[in-house]
């Protein structure tokens, strides 16, 4: 994984958070923004996406971290 | 008796012309015409009467197309009761009329007046080149005219000059009988106006422009005057060259989105003429100078005639057999993915290839290379819309034919031009416009349907780039506090807790026009105008463009498109709609077939495991459930080193996507590129595979246009290099073990339609039947579904989506004063392969950099100056044109050229759920210049060395063998 392309994902998913807010609060953001990214990305996006927010995840916004550990979580089925 | 019920439609012949156009009426009215009896609507024409009876009435200025004139008297009749010869084209039918089309006296009526005719004509019919389909030397034959008693040598216009100016069709005023049919065609039918009758009596003449060659004209060259012109004064060259052609094949444009019917006219394999069918339902006979006439490229010297491969991209091309070739390919394919890995190869499919092609490419990768890593070209483009309307209105297509804007009472155009990227709507929308329809423009630039001749007065809301969603809220805002909503559709059709929801946001007094004049830069009270006049107008239709898809925010923009439509109950019928207009001629159809990496065909998502089971049922693989990489991603990922091959046809992507410099770092990462294209475009300069594409000229199979219209493409010539598009994908499978075995494109119509919950209905046997079937169509709609969503949406009740308006991180700075955005043109179409490679190119030599007067002055800078234009991630240089056509602070500028360099500087950033580029907003500075930008010199540099690797293999090229990979 090259820095730009960690640099694009994490620019992806807090410009998908940011066009969500409206949805009440954080955590209703954070659910749309987790199940957009469960039907939009590719396996790998969110392994690094998630990978970052473990290790690192600062230059995630609030509701993006929110919705990555979502993400992270196992799905009900 | 026979009975009409509906001329223009059912039962008709395209091949006859019945004089004029047909009534509306729904009430019949019955005559008699040489004693048969027949009942037509009223209003209807004795000429057109007689036309469906069977009788043909010699006429020379008559034509289905054009309103009648009466001019040429020829087709005078008798009818009982009434004096004198009166013209049956002006002569509308009565009740109980009875009708006599041929006896001495008219005879002799029809004669004498051809007699006049031909006494200015001059008599070189053999050397003709309308000789075998001149009608008015038909009429001459028909009328029986045997003697001139004139003589010929009184005062003629036999001298008269030709004007040879048009690089398409000649003018030879000498021919002409002044029948005013191509002034009537470039009115009625084209709408542009450009020519007139100058003089009277007999000075008399046709006249472009004012008295100026057809060139300098404000003539668009759509050529319906050519079509309309009953002698040969109005002639293609190509018919002057070749003579008349002798056998025509119906099939469908591979422009834009508009999808026109032509008659392909043919001499053996040549190509002799493209025209207009008049049996298509999405032109009705007319079509645009690139549809037309830009033909050549098809049978171009820089055509790719075989294939070829190489190991890296600084080794010469090496021709090789096609089994060669797809051996080459399928063994690196195999090879990267047994080193980096299942995931690390994919594929774009092409929104100029056919349904079946773009099919079985998005199918190759699913199943052969076993990921979902395909894209189109959509996702640079449409794929906003897809969003957008599936989130709000359930289906990702919009909602209307073209026809239903003819019922249209206020038009609502958004970030899109019509007359230069969808020219032959753009001329149905003026006739509209010259109907009395209301116009409402939202661009920020002044676009050409603002100044319709004839036309009502438009309104014009130049707002600034990248503020679409702050202009949509401001009207919706507008709508619901003056009370314009459509109440009862709102609860009929649409889910009452998200309405109210999205109602209580839009009525905050944030959204209103007022609030949002400083970010939008349009005073409020002209968008209080335009939302009062869509919200009270009976049938309010919205077209849209790229001007709304490719921003920030281009989902969003959709949606709110979506909410103004729902909310003012402009759905479900004709004359309403949402309407996006797609740029490329199959972007409707690549997006129906599964190329998005989320979606199955017909928009089935990879995720649900129901769907996934028929498709895996089908095709006898197991599908991965997760979405594959977009373009972007894919990009990304090349640079990362985890993304190595890929297969991409008929796509440009390095000339036509954003950030040209990252795409050519992401192409120049990978192992193998394949590129299967019909020439060495930008992107097969970075290929090690090459495989010869083959035009629409050279297969079989369907387009789906922007209103979701399958229209059959069929082969008129063999392909090239021996292949078909759809063979090369299959025979690409097949040597990566994953077995393909279609004989003919309509057995992959039948897979479509066997997994393809909209497409259920259709076959190859139906489509000839029907002429063109819109879809859905299946059980419930058997011959298709012109009007969508009449009685409800295909996820029950529309959902309003609160659309926040997020302003676009490219902004304008000090370092970064003014916003680029970007178009198109008439004469040039998409990134320029096919028409830069025609005539077109006299229209349009070069991209420019359009400025506003007023940043030109405070820089110093005039018409033709060479400009430096830098973004935050690149440089390039055009020439200047001053135009006040946008606002001051805003450049415009088109990408048709490669080496213009219009996406070196457009950015990265994208739309926030599709990641489709922010082509219309860019922050840039512009200075003048002395030299080319530093790409720019790269660039012509590495342009000139692939094309020295390419000629060798060009000299060497033997042909290949087709017949035994197939």
């Amino acid at each position: 994984m090259s820095d730009q392309q960690l640099q694009n994902l994490i620019k992806m998913i807090n410009q998908i958070s940011i066009n969500n807010l409206h949805h009440g609060d954080e955590d209703k953001a954070a659910d749309v923004v987790a199940t957009h990214i469960r039907k939009f990305w590719a396996r790998s996006m969110k392994q690094q996406i998630i990978d970052y927010a473990e290790s690192d995840g600062i230059e995630l916004s609030a509701v993006s971290r929110l919705a990555v550990k979502r993400l992270a979580e196992p799905q009900e089925a | 008796m026979l009975q009409y019920f509906d001329p223009g439609k059912s039962g008709l012949n395209p091949d006859i012309d019945y004089g004029t156009p047909p009534s509306e009426s729904e009430t019949l009215v019955s005559v008699s015409i040489d004693g048969t009896d027949i009942s037509v609507p009223e209003g209807t024409s004795v000429l057109r009467a007689a036309a469906l009876a069977g009788i043909t009435i010699p006429k020379l200025c008559a034509s289905d197309n054009l309103e009648a004139f009466g001019s040429c008297r020829m087709c005078a009749v008798e009818i009982e009761g009434r004096r004198g010869y009166p013209a049956s084209c002006t002569t509308p039918v009565a009740e109980g009329m009875s009708v006599t089309t041929q006896n001495g006296k008219l005879a002799k009526l029809r004669r004498n007046i051809m007699e006049l005719y031909i006494s200015d004509h001059p008599l070189d019919c053999l050397t003709c080149p309308a000789n075998g389909n001149c009608e008015l030397q038909d009429v001459a034959g028909a009328v029986g005219l045997r003697e001139v008693r004139y003589g010929f040598d009184g005062e003629n216009h036999l001298d008269a000059d030709v004007d040879d100016s048009n690089p398409y069709f000649s003018f030879d005023p000498s021919k002409c009988i002044v029948c005013s049919r191509c002034v009537r065609a470039c009115e009625e039918v084209q709408g542009t106006f450009a020519l007139t009758i100058e003089g009277r009596g007999f000075e008399s003449k046709v006249s472009a422009g004012q008295s100026e060659p057809f060139m300098d004209s404000e003539c668009v060259s759509c050529g319906a005057c050519v079509q309309a012109c009953p002698t040969s004064t109005l002639m293609e060259k190509s018919v002057i060259e070749a003579g008349q052609p002798e056998h025509s094949v119906v099939t469908t444009c591979a422009y834009c989105g508009v999808g026109c019917s032509f008659k392909a006219e043919m001499k053996g394999d040549q190509l002799v003429r493209m025209v207009p069918y008049k049996g298509g339902d999405a032109n009705h006979g007319h079509s645009c100078v690139k549809g037309r006439f830009a033909f050549g490229y098809a049978t171009h010297k820089d055509r790719i005639r075989e294939p070829m491969i190489r190991d890296s991209i600084n080794e010469p091309w090496r021709t090789v057999s096609w089994d060669e070739a797809i051996g080459f390919a399928a063994k690196r394919l195999k090879d990267t993915q047994a080193k980096y890995g299942r995931e690390s190869i994919g594929g774009i499919t092409s929104s100029r290839c056919t349904n079946e092609e773009t099919y079985l490419v998005q199918k190759l990768i699913r199943a052969a290379f076993g990921n979902n890593n395909t894209d189109t070209c959509a996702r640079v483009c449409h794929s906003p819309t897809g969003f957008g309307l599936k989130t709000t209105i359930g289906e990702s297509a919009g909602t209307q034919t073209f026809d239903s804007v003819m019922k249209a009472d206020t038009i609502v155009v958004i970030g899109a031009n019509p007359t230069d990227a969808h020219p032959v709507f753009g001329s149905q929308m003026r006739r509209r416009l010259r109907q009395g329809a209301k116009l409402i423009v939202i661009d920020p630039r002044r676009i050409d349907l603002l100044k319709t001749p004839h036309g009502s007065e438009g309104i014009h809301l130049p707002l600034r780039p990248g503020t679409n969603v702050a202009m949509v809220n401001a009207l919706a805002h507008v709508i619901v506090t003056e009370g314009l909503e459509d109440k009862a559709f709102i609860e009929g059709r649409c889910e009452p807790e998200q309405y109210r929801a999205w109602r209580d946001f839009i009525v905050e007094e944030r959204n209103s026009p007022e609030a949002m004049e400083a970010v939008t830069g349009v005073p409020a009270e002209l968008v209080r105008k335009a939302a009062r006049i869509y919200g009270e107008a009976r049938n309010g239709a919205i077209y849209y463009g790229l001007g709304v898809t490719e921003h920030s925010q281009g989902s969003t923009m959709v949606m709110g498109i979506a909410n103004l439509a729902m909310a003012t109950g402009n759905l479900g019928r004709e004359g309403v709609g949402v309407n996006p207009l797609r740029g490329q001629n199959n972007v409707q159809g690549s997006c129906d077939m599964g190329s998005f990496p989320h979606e199955l065909p017909g928009y089935q998502h990879v995720g649900d495991p129901n769907v996934r089971e028929r498709f895996e049922g089908d095709w006898g693989v197991s599908i991965d459930p997760e979405p594959g990489l977009r373009i972007p991603n894919m990009f990304d990922a090349a640079i990362a080193g985890t993304f190595k091959a890929m297969y991409v046809q008929g796509e440009d992507i390095a000339q036509s996507d954003p950030n040209t410099q990252h795409v050519e770092a992401a192409l120049t990462s990978l192992d193998c590129l394949i590129v299967q294209d019909i020439f060495l475009n930008e992107t097969a300069k970075f290929a090690h595979v090459l495989l010869p594409g083959s035009t629409f000229l050279e297969k079989n199979g369907t387009f789906t246009n922007a209103e979701r219209r399958i229209n059959r493409v069929r082969k008129v010539m063999a392909p090239v290099a021996g292949m078909e598009d759809w063979e090369v994908t299959m025979a690409l499978s097949n040597a990566l073990g994953y077995p393909m075995h279609y004989r003919h494109p309509s057995e992959i119509m039948d897979e479509i339609a066997r997994l393809t919950p909209t497409f259920t209905g259709v076959s190859y046997e139906k489509l000839d039947r029907l002429g063109s079937i819109q879809w859905p169509c299946n059980e419930e709609h058997p011959d298709g579904t012109p009007t969508m969503h009449v009685l409800d949406f295909p996820i029950g009740r529309g959902k309003f989506a609160v659309t926040e308006y997020v302003a676009s991180e490219e902004k304008t700075n000090r370092k970064f004063p003014l916003l680029l955005t970007t178009g198109r043109i008439l004469s040039q179409y998409n990134v320029g392969a096919q028409t830069r490679r025609t005539e077109n190119s006299r229209w349009h030599e070069e991209d420019v950099l359009e400025i506003h007067p007023s940043d030109a002055e405070l820089r110093g800078i005039h018409d033709g100056d060479w400009l430096g234009i830098s973004s935050r991630v690149g440089r390039t240089v055009l020439r200047a044109k001053v135009s006040d056509r946008m606002l001051p602070g805003v450049v415009y500028t088109t990408f048709h050229h490669p080496g213009s360099g219009a996406n070196v500087i457009t950015t990265d950033s994208s739309d926030w759920a599709t990641n489709c580029p922010e082509y219309k907003v860019t922050a840039v500075q512009v200075e003048k210049v002395t030299q080319p930008s530093e790409w720019q010199r790269h660039f012509r540099q590495f342009d000139e060395r692939q094309h020295e690797l390419l000629t060798p293999a060009a000299a060497n090229a033997e042909t290949s063998d087709a017949t035994a990979i197939k």
